[in-house]
């Protein structure tokens, strides 16, 4: 199907979701008709506003805007408004073992429209389900849930897009499942994915970035990568790690070796849990990549990054005749290294939010963000924003 | 009982609106920077000088047309904020003899390459200069010295007997450097770029950056910078077509290198003013001649002001001490051009504390800089030696505070 068909498709459903005759606006409490959840919290399947249109079909989305105030070193870079994106998701039980889900994704005022996800499920037993489609890659906990109605702050973490490339969806097939014991849960994903391409060092003018190559829809190298979470869940705390692996350039070409063959790997080891009303969530990876003996100097072999976020959400009911509203104070500290062998081409951040939530599904976010960073001589410049944004599901 | 929302967001918002100026980040001192513009630019001029400091920092990437061969990926990625560059890149130039063996990949060295493409190695038994990436910073006032200027300090058999005898290099600039460009036309021209005075024209200096540095074909040498010791698969591995960049981009650096201002000298004190006078006591200042006057300048900024840039922008033979024993169009192997003795002050700031003097960054510190010094500079080195050390400590410091 040809993208413009495709988004017609999502608007005329996203219309018919507006209908008040046809669309049943779903509560998160009222969700039950969703199947049980099997990914992460906050995941593709934990949407509080999938709500039934067209019989089987289940529609929501959400929507997040922002003013920001941007200088760096005292002078202003962005001062603005910006609409980060608009999704719109889908889940269709097509029987009682199958289930696809869908999210499309508008940013850049609808001029970048891609599909995030559009995966088909086949349970065979709950350990064992088989996963086939646009899949979001399991490289961390970011990847799988970064809603932004979900999370507290505007920006999303440094180290899950400009490290990682997150969002990052591309096509692959593979199993998941869970066990659930006394305990916990365990669950894993496994999958094959078409994997990096070789955008993270042609397309990337700032040495080696991964999301310079995270388009990869095709199988640019015809050569699989490997990816893979693991995670385990006792009461109130997940702990997961995610690898991957594969080569990220064109080493083949009609049956010759034309090249070296190059691989990247990745290891991400997150986070997440509640412990006396404080949520804690982060992430930390470690990325290798291989370059060629001509590009030393030029591009990274190796980098790393980590991010942590620390809130607490108080004052509930705060706002008279809305009983979910409350505030959350939260803060965010974070850091990528993008070149581990020199002293610069890195940055740091800290974060602080003080939101107000009318629901829990409608966020208004004020932050402030101060950080550093460093060119490869170690130059360092120093930056700060101040945002006002505003995220809600629908 | 709950509280009312504005009684948490009031204090928050109040103190950002109080704070929001070292909240935001505060604008360094334009002293201190190796990057800012000249005084006195015009809206016009400020906006052409952000356009070229954008193409100074843009850097390549493959798929842009970096390479094939290559040292680096962008103007600024060489001279750090705008200064001088790190002996990680340094550039390695290489002939033999007179012959800049340009089928062997002479003059200069490239020794990155894309994927898919080789690096150049170094021939075998060719001269070799190692070359430090030297700052950016004042090159339009420099440019902006008549020739009559710098040609009165010359004195090559040395007729005043003081044992320096500066001479000017005469160059020929590039055919693509027209004759309205300073320092381009036909016929010598003076040259006063390079670490051998050995280019007459900034547009020259950049084209040939792009090109030899970064791989950057442009409107003025618009074939792709070859490796004669690989074969067709490092020319095929290129896949922008050419020119890479236009003519404007090339010209937009051009205007912001010529309007970029050298740091403030620190202020003078009674120490720096002794070391002053010592400076100009043991003969530093015949080579590092303390101030020139610009002429005419189609950027008033420009035009007719004092320079206290150290230089003679002349060829000194600096002695078996310095040489690279290669030759250099008309200088030869022991020939350099006095170097400006400016932004020494916050130089360290923009190298990790480092100082990487000299043409291939053998000295650490100016002391180590001035002792490395022979040749014409040989009875000034010295007597340096032979100041008390509270003297040398004086003229250091007045060296370091420019």
């Amino acid at each position: 199907m040809t993208p413009r068909p495709a988004i017609a498709a999502w608007i005329l459903a996203t219309l018919a979701a507006t209908v008040p005759a046809t669309a049943r606006a779903q509560s998160a409490d009222s969700a039950a008709a969703a199947p049980a959840h099997r990914g992460v919290p906050g995941g593709y399947d934990d949407k509080p506003y999938l709500a039934g249109v067209f019989g089987r079909i289940l529609v929501g989305g959400y929507v997040e805007a922002q003013g920001v105030y941007e200088r760096a070193d005292g002078v202003t870079e962005e001062f603005g408004f910006v609409v980060e994106r608009w999704n719109i998701f889908t889940s269709t039980q097509v029987s009682p073992a199958v289930t696809v889900w869908a999210e499309l994704e508008f940013e850049e005022g609808g001029e970048e429209v891609r599909l995030e996800l559009a995966q088909v499920d086949i349970r065979l037993r709950e350990s064992i389900q088989v996963r086939a489609g646009m899949l979001l890659l399991p490289i961390g906990r970011f990847n799988l849930a970064h809603d932004g109605p979900r999370h507290e702050f505007t920006a999303r973490p440094i180290e899950a897009t400009d490290l990682l490339g997150a969002t990052l969806s591309q096509p692959g097939l593979g199993l998941f499942g869970r066990f659930e014991g006394a305990r916990g849960v365990l669950t894993y994903e496994a999958y094959g994915v078409n994997g990096y391409m070789d955008g993270l060092l042609l397309d990337s003018p700032d040495g080696t970035r991964l999301p310079a190559g995270r388009t990869n829809v095709e199988d640019q190298n015809a050569s699989p990568a490997l990816v893979g979470r693991v995670a385990f869940a006792p009461r109130g705390f997940e702990l997961g790690l995610s690898g991957y692996h594969g080569a990220y350039n064109v080493y083949r070409l009609d049956g010759m070796t034309v090249d070296d063959r190059r691989d990247v790997s990745i290891g991400v080891l997150d986070v997440q849990a509640r412990v006396a009303g404080v949520v804690l969530l982060g992430e930390g990876s470690l990325v290798d990549v291989e370059i060629p003996s001509a590009l030393v100097g030029i591009n990274a072999s190796r980098q790393s990054g980590f991010y942590l976020d620390v809130s607490r959400r108080f004052a509930r009911g705060l706002i008279g005749g809305l009983a979910a509203s409350s505030l959350t104070a939260a803060v965010r500290l974070e850091a990528v290294d993008f070149d581990r062998d020199i002293a610069g081409d890195s940055v740091q951040r800290l974060s602080a939010a003080l939101n107000l939530r009318t629901s829990d599904e409608t966020v208004i976010k004020l932050g402030y963000a101060r950080g550093r960073s460093r060119d490869r001589f170690n130059n360092a410049a120093e930056d700060a924003t101040l945002s006002l944004g505003l995220a809600t599901y629908f | 009982m709950p509280r009312r929302w504005t009684a948490y967001a009031a204090p928050i918002l109040l103190a950002f609106a109080v704070g929001c100026g070292s909240l935001m980040t505060t604008e360094p001192n334009p002293d201190d920077l190796l990057d800012g513009p000249l005084g006195g630019l015009s809206p016009g001029e400020l906006a052409a000088f952000a356009e070229g400091d954008a193409q100074f920092g843009k850097p390549f990437s493959v798929n842009e047309g970096l390479g094939p061969i290559f040292n680096n990926v962008s103007c600024a990625s060489c001279h750090s904020g705008d200064g001088r560059g790190v002996p990680e890149n340094i550039l390695v130039r290489f002939s033999r003899g007179g012959d800049l063996i340009v089928e062997e990949g002479g003059p200069q060295l490239q020794d990155k390459a894309i994927p898919g493409a080789e690096p150049e190695q170094l021939p075998a038994a060719t001269d070799v200069s190692r070359r430090l990436p030297p700052p950016v910073f004042g090159i339009g006032l420099l440019e902006a010295i008549p020739d009559t200027a710098i040609l009165a300090l010359e004195d090559p058999t040395d007729q005043d007997g003081d044992g320096i005898s500066g001479r000017a290099h005469l160059v020929t600039a590039a055919d693509f450097v027209p004759a309205h460009e300073p320092g381009g036309g036909a016929g010598p021209r003076l040259g006063r770029f390079g670490r051998k005075a050995q280019v007459s024209s900034v547009l020259e200096q950049i084209v040939t950056a792009y090109h030899q540095d970064m791989g950057i074909t442009s409107d003025f040498l618009p074939d792709e910078n070859r490796n004669p010791q690989a074969g067709d698969g490092t020319q095929a591995a290129d896949r922008v077509g050419d020119p890479e960049v236009t003519a404007s981009v090339v010209r937009a650096v051009v205007a912001y290198v010529r309007m970029l201002a050298p740091p403030a000298p620190g202020a003078m004190t009674a120490r720096t003013a002794r070391g002053q006078e010592l400076f100009s006591q043991i003969a530093c200042a015949s080579c590092h001649v303390p101030s020139l006057r610009t002429g005419a300048s189609p950027v008033p900024s420009i035009a007719g002001r004092e320079v206290a840039a150290y230089t003679d922008l002349l060829l000194h033979d600096m002695g078996d001490e310095l040489a690279d024993y290669r030759p250099d169009r008309g200088a030869d192997g022991r020939e350099w051009r006095t170097t400006p003795l400016w932004g020494l002050r916050v130089m360290k700031d923009f190298l990790n504390g480092e100082a990487f003097l000299l043409h291939d960054a053998r000295a650490r510190s100016v002391e180590e800089a001035i002792l490395y010094h022979g040749g014409e500079a040989a009875a000034s080195r010295a007597a340096f030696d032979a100041l008390s050390a509270d003297d040398r400590q004086a003229l250091l410091e007045f060296v370091e505070s420019r």
